[in-house]
């Protein structure tokens, strides 16, 4: 036992003092019993610690951020993925549909009750049933039947009855938003 | 009054003052100083002791998005009692002039209630009463109704039967982002009502209770007062109102939605509405939490 932990004190020893000393595991366990045979004298004196900041800039390397960052600029638009910035400035429309916190257009695929497909229009400002109008009118279009929707004012959002995801995130992403 | 004219004054002809200079230099280049603008400036020289020749005293530090447009509060002290228009203040819209959910309100308001609450409220069930171990009277043959433990929750002085168990948790979280937007509402409300003053500092002339409570009457702050400060509180604030029922003083991270709706009128300082900017709308932009917010990230707000 007492032996075990003199090896210890004999690795931490070799670790510590680095450079031409440091040996690989299987190396250092070779010379254990050399270790233990020098502290086993008495002369117990510990090197110093030597405090080293030059490697902490690694360790903040993987310290994570908390915000999302801002999309860099892109050569073309639309990218690969078919992700555009809003426009800038802003179109005129009396409603305004924000970007979601990750740049994405807030439109949404929903489904209760295991069949009700739904989709939902999040982080509308502004006029909101101006922006239902538009959007009924341009569904008619795109189905040739006008479908249900719901209006939230409080909490901004719209529903439409069915699957509209795709075809309202390119409207909207045309529209500026 | 002349005073208070004098400033108004200033205040009117500061801008005018920039546009002329602007004018000049886009008209005719810099060197060509004409009579109007050196009057101007002077004026402007003049009038203005202590106030810059910008009205507003605070931008917004966070970047308002595009298709929106700060909101403005004015700037007073308390230092005196007519310094009610020191200044504006740019206020964040998404903090200030978010939509005015009232259901979010009652839902974090009913949360900061509940939350924290021990119902401590107990009865003793028939097996926690005293006695009752043998049967009253044989099964059969006495006429009477058969019963097998004198505590039984039928019986007079019995155990009470599924009654309030123990002490009680009502503990639950909300979701912090309903908690953030909560706080975003509940500084909406107050501005859109004319409840939230901003003020320069908390610097006070005199330790007096009563100056400060004939400055909220004179100012029409209403039955109660909180202010809100994040740094340091001054002393002569802290023991004007250590003595009134009215009038607190709570640093910013004290700052809740109970105590908003509580208090009538809600008063900020102008460091505060930054912090609070800062820390609320970091939210908006943040992840969701990889580990726990106390350990390192390297832009933790």
């Amino acid at each position: 036992m007492a032996a075990l932990v003199l090896a210890r004190i004999g690795l931490s020893r070799a670790q510590l003092l680095g450079g031409p000393r440091q040996r690989l595991l299987s190396l250092a366990v070779a010379h254990l019993s050399q270790e233990s045979a020098e502290l086993s004298h008495g002369n117990l004196q510990y090197p110093g610690i030597v405090e080293s900041t030059e490697e902490y800039r690694f360790v903040e390397r993987l310290i994570p951020p908390t915000r999302v960052p801002e999309p860099p600029k892109h050569g073309t638009y639309p990218t690969p993925s078919g992700w555009r910035p809003p426009q800038d400035p802003p179109p005129a429309f009396p409603y305004f549909v924000r970007r979601s916190r990750m740049h994405n257009i807030p439109v949404y695929r929903k489904m209760t009750h295991g069949c009700r497909k739904l989709t939902v229009i999040r982080k509308i400002e502004g006029d909101i049933w101006a922006l239902e109008k538009e959007v009924k009118e341009f569904l008619t279009e795109l189905s040739g039947k006008t479908p249900p929707t719901q209006v939230n004012e409080i909490a901004c959002f719209i529903l439409i009855k069915g699957y509209f995801d795709e075809e309202l995130k390119k409207w909207l992403m045309d529209k500026g938003f | 009054m002349l005073r208070q004219a004098v400033r108004w004054l200033g205040r009117g002809a500061a801008p005018r003052a920039l546009s002329t200079v602007s004018n000049q230099k886009g008209l005719s280049g810099i060197s060509d100083v004409s009579a109007t603008e050196v009057d101007a400036a002077s004026l402007t020289a003049k009038c203005h002791g202590g106030v810059s020749s910008d009205p507003i005293l605070r931008k917004c530090n966070i970047a308002v998005p595009k298709h929106l447009m700060p909101v403005q509060a004015w700037v007073e002290s308390l230092k005196h009692y007519d310094a009610r228009y020191e200044g504006l203040t740019d206020l964040h819209p998404d903090v200030f002039a978010v939509m005015p959910r009232i259901d979010i309100l009652h839902t974090v308001a009913i949360w900061q209630k509940n939350f924290k609450r021990i119902s401590y409220a107990k009865t003793k069930s028939r097996a926690e009463v005293r006695g009752g171990g043998r049967k009253p009277w044989q099964q059969k043959g006495t006429g009477r109704a058969r019963h097998g433990s004198t505590r039984s929750p039928l019986w007079r002085g019995g155990g009470v039967a599924h009654g309030p168990r123990g002490p009680t948790s009502y503990y639950y979280m909300l979701p912090m982002k309903m908690r953030v937007l909560g706080l975003k509402v509940a500084l909406t409300t107050k501005l859109a009502q004319d409840n939230l003053h901003i003020v320069d500092s908390l610097e006070l002339p005199t330790s007096d209770p009563q100056y400060l409570m004939d400055l909220a009457r004179y100012r029409h702050w209403g039955q109660s007062v909180l202010i809100v400060d994040v740094n340091e509180i001054p002393e002569d604030i802290k023991s004007a109102t250590s003595s009134l029922k009215t009038i607190t003083v709570i640093p910013a991270i004290g700052l809740n939605v109970h105590s908003m709706l509580k208090y009538e009128t809600l008063v900020l300082s102008l460091d505060t509405v930054s912090f609070l900017e800062e820390k609320l709308l970091w939210h908006d932009t943040r992840y969701s939490p990889l580990y726990p917010f106390r350990l390192p990230y390297s832009d933790f707000p």
